[in-house]
C-alpha cells in the first residue's frame, strides 16, 4: 500500500520535472561570418586556435574558422549530443557510416549533396566507386574523407625467407609453402622446432579486413557481398569462401598458424614476429612501418633485412582479387539546422571546395613550407632539428589532417622517409598498392542500408563469424559451418538479401 | 553493536517521538519541532528533484525510435516494440541465464571475499603492514579492464602462460583456458576479485573502525578466543553495513558490466559469455542503440528496484536492519 | 594494548601476515610492470612479456605527454576541481543523510524511496545534457560537480552509519542545549571520520576519473581536465579489430599508454594514505562514553 503511494508520488515528481524541462531550444541565426567545425583529434592534445596552421588555413579559405576539437574517444556521443542541442556547427566531421549517422541523415539532419558536389572542382570526386560506397543507398550526405583503398599486405621475416632460400609469396599456394617452411625448416637456425608460419589474433567479426576476410577475397569469394547469377549474395555463401576456409584450416591443422588464434591478444600481434616466433602477419600495410620501427629501435645498425612484404595474393584460379577497404573514413557533413538556406549551403560548399584545394591539402597534411618541411624531389622533408614553431606545426597537422577529404586524390607531398631504406620501403608500398588497385574487388553492397540488417545484422553476422572460427578450431565440421550459414538465412538473412538486392537493382539504372 | 545495545537504543528513540495529536496540526507541530532538520534536508531534496528527476523524462525514449537530430520529444513513438523485440529474441533465455549465473557467482564469491579480506586486514596489528597492504590492494581498481584482460591473456596464454600450466597441472587437464566455455565464468570472477576486492574493503574497514573497542577488552577478560571475538563482536558490529551493501549489490546484479566481458569473449566461448550488456553493444553496432539500450536498461532497472525493495522487506521482516 | 599470547593466535597472525603480503604483491606487480613499461621503449616491451625494471631507460613517453603546457594546466585544473568538488559533494550528502537518519522524521520514508528509485533509474545522457545547458552550466566547472553531487549509494550508506551511532550521545547533547546542527557538527561528524574519509575518497575518485562530463559539458579545451587528454590515448587502440578504426590510424606506442596510466593514477593513489589515518579503530566512541 505504502509502496504504491510512493510510486505515485515518484510519477508526479517525474511529470512535473518533465513539464519543467520540456521547453527551451531557440533557433540560432545562420551566421556564416566564421565557419564552425566540429572534428575529432587523435593526438594527446588538440591544436590551439591561434596556431600558425589555423591562421594559414583562414588565409587560404578566406574565412574565419572556429573548430571544436573533440577527443576521438566517445566522439559519436558528443556528436549526437551536439545534434540534440541548439549549438550545431556548420561542418561536422562524421567518423563513419554508423547507424546513428544513417538515422540522423534519413531524418533530414544533413543536406543531401548528391547533385551538388559536381559543381565544385575540388569536391567532384575522381573515385566514383568510393563516393558510392560512402553514400546511403546512393544518396551522398557528406564529402567523404578519402583513404588509400588498398591496404592488404602479407608481411614476412625477410631474413628467414633469405635463409631458407625462398622467394616472396605471390599466390595463396606460396603462402602455404612459406608458412610450412617457416614452421618446419628452423628458419631462425637455433636447432629447435619453435617457430610457426602465420600469427592471427582474436579477430572474429565479418567484414573487418581481418586476415580471414582477406584470404577469402583472394580466393575469389568477393568482399562481403558478391554478384552471382545476377544477384548479390553474401561472400560466405560462395564456394570460394568454403575453399578459402578449408585452406586456412589446413594451415591450422598443420600448426602453421598459432594454435590460440581464436583468443590471441590483438595488441600483441607484433610480438611473435619481432621475437622470431611467428614469421608472417596478414594485415593492413601500415603495420610494415610499425614493424620496421621496432627492429630499428632494437638495433639501429641492423634492421634493413628483417621485414619483407607483398600486397594481395593471387588465388587458386591464378587471378588477383585484391582486397580493398571501402576507401573512405567518414565524411564532412553539413547540418541543416545551422546551414539553413541553399545560399548558405553554397557558401559552405565553396568553403569546403577551398579546404580541398591543393594549397589547403598541403597545409593540412604537410604543414607550412619553410617552417616545418621543405620540398625535396617532390617529397616533404621534415626540417631537422625541429624549431619550436616547426614542432607546433608538426603536432597540429596530425589533427588538421582529419579535415582533409582528398576526394580528388592526395594532392599533398608524400613524406620523405628517415633513411634510404625506409624510403625504398615506402616507395615499394606505394607501387604495390597502385598495382593492386587495378584488381580491387569492392563490396558491391557497401552503399546499401537494409532495414533488417540494421535491426539484427550484428547478431546475424556473429552466427557465421563464430562458426568460421569454430570450424577452423576443429569444433565444427564443414557441415556445421554450412548449417550456420543456413541459420543465418533463416534467422533473417533471407530478408537482408532480399532488401539488399532490391536496393541494388534500384541503384543500377 | 551487540544485540542488547541495539535493544537498549530502541526505547530511547521511541521516547523522543512527539505526542501524536490530530493529524494535520500534528504535522505543523512536527515540522516546527524539526525545522532545522527539514532545512538541512532541503538542498538534497532540491538536488534530487532537479538533477535526478528532472531528466527522468528521458526514459521515454525506450518507447520511441530515438533519433538524436529529432530530439527526445520529436522522435516517433513505437510503443513496446523495443521491449517485445528484446523478449522475443530467441537468444533471450540464454542471455538471461548467462547474466544471472555471472551475477550470482559475483554475489556469492566476490562479495563475501571482500568482507573476509576486510576482517583479515582488521586483525593485523602491525600498523605498517596493515597500511601498506591496504594501499596496495586498492591499486587494481584503477587499472582499466583492458589492462586486466591483457594480463589475463599473458598469464593464461596457451602452453606458455604460467597460470595456464599451473591450472592444467592442478586439474590434470590440457585445455585452453581462454577459449574453453567452462573456464569463462571462473576467469571473469577471478578478474573481478583481483580488481575490486581491495577497493570493496574500504567501506567495511570504515565500518570496522567504528566498532566499540570496550567490548573486545571485556571479551578478552572473559577469555574469548580470536575467532569467537570476530564472530560475536566484529561481525555483529558491521552487520548492518553488510546488509545494506548486500541489498545494494543485489539491486545492481544484472549490471554485469560490458567492457570486461566483451574483452574476454571470443568465438569459442560466446555461448556462455553473452550477457545483456554485451548484447546491447552488438545490437548497437548496426542499430544506433539509444532506444533499444534504454529499453533493456529500463528492464534491468525494473528488476533491480523489485530486488531492492524485496530484499529490503525480507531483511526487515527478519528483524535485521535494511536500507530504510 | 591488548596482548594475544595464545599459540594459535600467533600462528594465525603469522599465516595472516604472509597471506596478506602475498595479496599485496599480487596486486602490486602489474602496476610495477606498467611503471617499468612507461620507461621502456617499444622494442623492449614487445620483446619482454613481463618485467619490473627496464633495460634501456627512456623518458620519451613522458616527454610526449608533457610536451605542451596544456597538460600541466589540465593537471592543476583537475586537482582543484577534485578538491572543491569533493568538499561540495560530501557536504551536500552529509546534510541530507543526517535528517534521514532520524527515525521519527516524517516524510523520511518517501524521500528514501525516491532516492533508491533514482539510484536505479536515470533519465540518460541527453536529457541530463539539456538540463545542464538550460541551467547555464555548460562550459563551467559546476557541470562536473553538481549533476553528480549526491550519489544515492553514498547517501544510503552514510545515513546508515549515522543511524548506527548510539542515541545516548545525542540525548545527552540535547540536554546540554545543543541544536541539531550543533549535534551534527560537534558530535556526529567527528565520530564518523572513517566513513567521511571513505566517501571523500569515493567522490574524489569519481570526479578524477570522470571522462564523460568534461567531454559533454566543456567544449573550451582550455578548461579540459586530465582525463580528456589521457583517455583517448589508451582508448583508440582498443578498437583495433572492430573495423571501426580509420585504417590509416597507427595506435600510440605501448609505452605511452603505460605512462598515461601512471600519470592518471598516481595522484589519486597518493590521496589514499592521507585519508588512511582517519581509519584508526574506534577513535572516539570509547572516550565519549567515558
Amino acid at each position: 500500500m505504502i509502496r504504491t503511494k510512493h510510486t505515485l508520488a515518484a510519477a508526479v515528481v517525474v511529470s512535473a520535472a518533465l513539464a519543467l524541462t520540456a521547453c527551451g531550444g531557440e533557433a540560432p541565426a545562420s551566421d556564416l561570418s566564421s565557419v564552425k567545425i566540429m572534428a575529432p583529434f587523435l593526438e594527446a592534445q588538440p591544436p590551439t586556435a591561434d596556431g600558425a596552421v589555423q591562421k594559414k588555413l583562414e588565409e587560404v579559405t578566406g574565412k574565419d574558422i572556429n573548430i571544436t576539437w573533440t577527443p576521438n574517444a566517445s566522439y559519436e556521443d558528443k556528436m549526437n549530443i551536439t545534434l540534440a542541442s541548439s549549438d550545431i556547427p556548420h561542418v561536422l566531421v562524421v567518423q563513419g557510416k554508423t547507424p546513428g549517422f544513417v538515422k540522423n541523415a534519413e531524418a533530414g539532419a544533413f543536406w543531401d549533396l548528391t547533385d551538388k558536389l559536381k559543381d565544385y572542382p575540388n569536391l567532384k570526386t575522381t573515385f566514383p566507386e568510393v563516393q558510392q560506397n560512402a553514400s546511403i543507398n546512393g544518396k551522398v550526405y557528406g564529402v567523404y574523407r578519402g583513404r588509400n583503398p588498398i591496404r592488404a599486405a602479407v608481411m614476412f621475416r625477410q631474413d628467414w625467407l633469405d635463409k631458407l632460400g625462398l622467394k616472396a609469396p605471390e599466390t595463396v599456394e606460396d603462402l602455404y609453402k612459406v608458412a610450412k617452411a617457416f614452421t618446419e625448416q628452423d628458419p631462425d637456425g637455433n636447432g629447435q622446432n619453435d617457430t610457426y608460419g602465420i600469427t592471427i589474433p582474436k579477430w572474429g567479426a565479418l567484414g573487418t579486413n581481418s586476415p580471414y576476410d582477406m584470404i577469402e577475397t583472394w580466393y575469389g569469394a568477393g568482399n562481403r557481398w558478391t554478384e552471382r547469377d545476377g544477384k548479390l549474395v553474401p561472400s560466405f555463401e560462395t564456394d570460394e569462401f568454403l575453399e578459402a576456409d578449408r585452406f586456412i584450416k589446413k594451415m591450422v591443422d598443420e600448426k602453421l598458424i598459432n594454435p590460440d588464434f581464436a583468443t590471441y591478444d590483438s595488441t600483441k600481434w607484433n610480438e611473435p614476429f619481432f621475437n622470431g616466433k611467428g614469421g608472417m602477419i596478414i594485415d593492413v600495410d601500415s603495420r610494415v612501418s610499425v614493424l620496421i620501427n621496432l627492429f630499428k629501435q632494437a638495433n639501429p645498425n641492423d634492421f634493413q633485412n628483417k621485414v619483407g612484404f607483398v600486397g594481395s595474393l593471387k588465388g587458386p584460379d591464378g587471378e588477383l582479387h585484391a582486397h580493398p577497404t571501402d576507401g573512405y573514413s567518414g565524411f564532412l557533413a553539413i547540418p541543416k539546422a545551422s546551414v539553413k538556406t541553399e545560399a548558405d549551403l553554397k557558401n559552405v560548399l565553396s568553403f569546403l571546395d577551398k579546404l580541398n584545394s591543393k594549397d589547403a591539402a598541403i597545409l593540412l597534411n604537410n604543414g607550412i613550407e619553410g617552417v616545418n618541411f621543405t620540398v625535396e624531389d617532390g617529397l616533404a622533408a621534415t626540417i631537422k632539428p625541429e624549431t619550436p614553431e616547426g614542432k607546433t606545426v608538426n603536432t597540429d597537422i596530425k589533427s588538421f589532417a582529419q579535415l582533409g577529404t582528398n576526394v580528388t586524390g592526395n594532392n599533398f607531398y608524400p613524406v620523405k622517409q628517415a633513411s634510404e631504406y625506409e624510403q625504398k620501403v615506402f616507395d615499394d608500398r606505394t607501387a604495390i598498392m597502385a598495382e593492386d588497385l587495378k584488381s580491387a574487388v569492392y563490396n558491391p553492397a557497401a552503399a546499401f542500408v537494409s532495414p533488417t540488417y540494421v535491426a539484427k545484422g550484428a547478431q546475424l553476422d556473429n552466427i557465421v563469424a563464430d562458426a568460421r572460427i569454430k570450424y577452423l578450431a576443429g569444433q565444427l565440421d564443414e557441415q556445421g559451418l554450412k548449417d550456420a550459414i543456413k541459420l543465418w538465412n533463416t534467422s533473417g538473412g533471407d530478408k537482408v538479401k532480399e532488401e539488399i538486392n532490391k536496393l541494388w537493382q534500384e541503384n543500377k539504372k | 553493536m551487540t544485540a542488547p545495545v541495539v535493544e537498549a537504543k530502541a526505547p530511547g528513540r521511541a521516547a523522543s517521538k512527539p505526542p501524536a495529536p490530530a493529524r494535520r496540526r500534528g504535522f505543523a507541530v512536527h515540522f516546527a519541532h524539526y525545522k532545522w532538520l527539514y532545512l538541512l534536508l532541503l538542498p538534497g531534496v532540491l538536488y534530487f528533484a532537479i538533477f535526478r528527476y528532472g531528466p527522468m523524462y528521458g526514459v521515454s525514449i525506450a518507447f520511441k525510435d530515438y533519433v538524436p537530430f529529432l530530439g527526445v520529444n520529436g522522435s516517433p513513438w513505437v510503443g513496446f516494440t523495443n521491449f517485445t523485440d528484446f523478449f522475443a529474441n530467441p537468444d533471450f533465455p540464454r542471455l538471461l541465464g548467462n547474466t544471472l549465473i555471472l551475477a550470482f557467482l559475483n554475489l556469492g564469491i566476490a562479495f563475501p571475499l571482500t568482507i573476509v579480506l576486510a576482517l583479515l586486514l582488521n586483525e593485523v596489528r602491525l600498523s605498517v603492514l596493515k597500511r601498506t597492504v591496504q594501499t596496495l590492494v586498492y591499486i587494481p581498481h584503477f587499472l582499466s579492464w583492458t589492462i586486466v584482460a591483457s594480463l589475463s591473456f599473458l598469464l593464461f596464454a596457451l602452453d606458455i602462460g604460467p597460470l595456464f600450466q599451473f591450472v592444467n597441472l592442478l586439474f590434470g587437464t590440457n585445455v585452453d583456458i581462454l577459449s574453453d566455455p567452462n573456464w569463462f565464468r571462473p576467469l571473469i570472477v577471478l578478474q573481478e576479485i583481483w580488481k575490486n576486492t581491495g577497493w570493496g574493503t574500504i567501506i567495511f574497514l570504515a565500518a570496522l573502525a567504528t566498532v566499540d573497542q570496550d567490548q573486545y577488552e571485556a571479551a578478552i577478560i572473559d577469555g574469548a578466543g580470536r575467532f569467537r571475538r570476530v564472530w560475536h563482536i566484529t561481525l555483529p558490529g558491521i552487520r548492518s553495513t553488510i546488509i545494506v551493501m548486500l541489498i545494494l549489490a543485489i539491486g545492481q546484479m544484472l549490471n554485469t558490466g560490458f567492457e570486461q566481458i566483451y574483452l574476454m569473449t571470443n568465438a569459442l566461448n560466446r555461448s556462455v559469455a553473452d550477457v545483456f550488456d554485451t548484447y546491447v553493444y552488438f545490437v548497437g553496432i548496426t542499430q544506433g542503440a539509444y532506444s533499444y539500450s534504454t529499453a533493456v536498461g529500463l528492464f534491468k532497472s525494473l528488476v533491480g528496484i523489485v530486488l531492492i525493495f524485496g530484499t529490503n522487506w525480507l531483511s526487515k521482516r527478519f528483524n535485521q536492519s535494511g536500507l530504510f | 594494548m591488548k596482548i594475544h599470547n595464545t599459540r594459535g593466535g600467533r600462528i594465525f597472525d603469522a599465516a595472516n601476515y604472509v597471506f596478506l603480503s602475498l595479496i599485496g604483491i599480487i596486486t602490486l606487480l602489474p602496476f610495477i610492470y606498467v611503471i617499468a613499461g612507461s620507461f621502456a621503449n617499444e622494442a623492449e616491451i614487445t620483446r619482454r612479456a613481463f618485467f619490473v625494471w627496464p633495460e634501456q631507460f627512456t623518458l620519451s613517453a613522458y616527454e610526449y605527454i608533457f610536451s605542451t603546457p596544456a597538460f600541466i594546466r589540465a593537471l592543476v585544473t583537475t586537482v582543484l576541481v577534485t578538491l572543491v568538488g569533493t568538499l561540495i559533494q560530501l557536504v551536500l550528502t552529509v546534510t541530507m543523510a543526517y535528517p534521514l537518519a532520524k527515525k521519527n522524521l516524517r516524510g523520511r520514508k518517501l524521500i528514501m524511496s525516491l532516492v533508491v528509485f533514482a539510484m536505479v533509474f536515470s533519465g540518460g545522457m541527453i536529457p541530463t545534457f539539456l538540463l545542464v545547458k538550460d541551467l547555464g552550466l555548460l562550459n563551467t566547472y559546476w557541470a562536473l560537480i553538481l549533476p553528480a553531487a549526491i550519489n544515492p549509494f553514498s547517501l544510503i550508506i552514510i545515513k546508515n552509519f549515522f543511524q548506527e551511532l548510539p542515541a545516548e550521545l545525542e540525548e545527552s547533547a540535547k540536554m546540554d542545549g545543543a541544536t541539531e546542527i550543533g549535534i551534527l557538527w560537534r558530535i556526529l561528524l567527528p565520530l564518523s571520520k572513517p566513513v567521511l574519509a571513505t566517501f571523500a575518497l569515493f567522490y574524489a575518485v569519481g570526479i578524477w576519473n570522470d571522462f564523460m562530463s568534461p567531454l559533454l559539458y566543456l567544449s573550451d579545451n582550455n578548461m579540459w581536465t586530465l582525463q580528456m587528454y589521457l583517455r583517448q590515448v589508451t582508448a583508440a587502440s582498443d578498437l583495433l579489430g572492430t573495423g571501426n578504426v580509420d585504417p590509416s590510424y597507427i595506435p600510440p606506442e605501448q609505452g605511452i599508454k603505460f605512462a598515461v596510466i601512471v600519470v592518471a593514477t598516481l595522484p589519486i593513489l597518493i590521496f589514499y594514505p592521507f585519508l588512511q589515518k582517519h581509519f584508526a579503530k574506534g577513535m572516539l566512541i570509547g572516550s565519549v562514553k567515558g
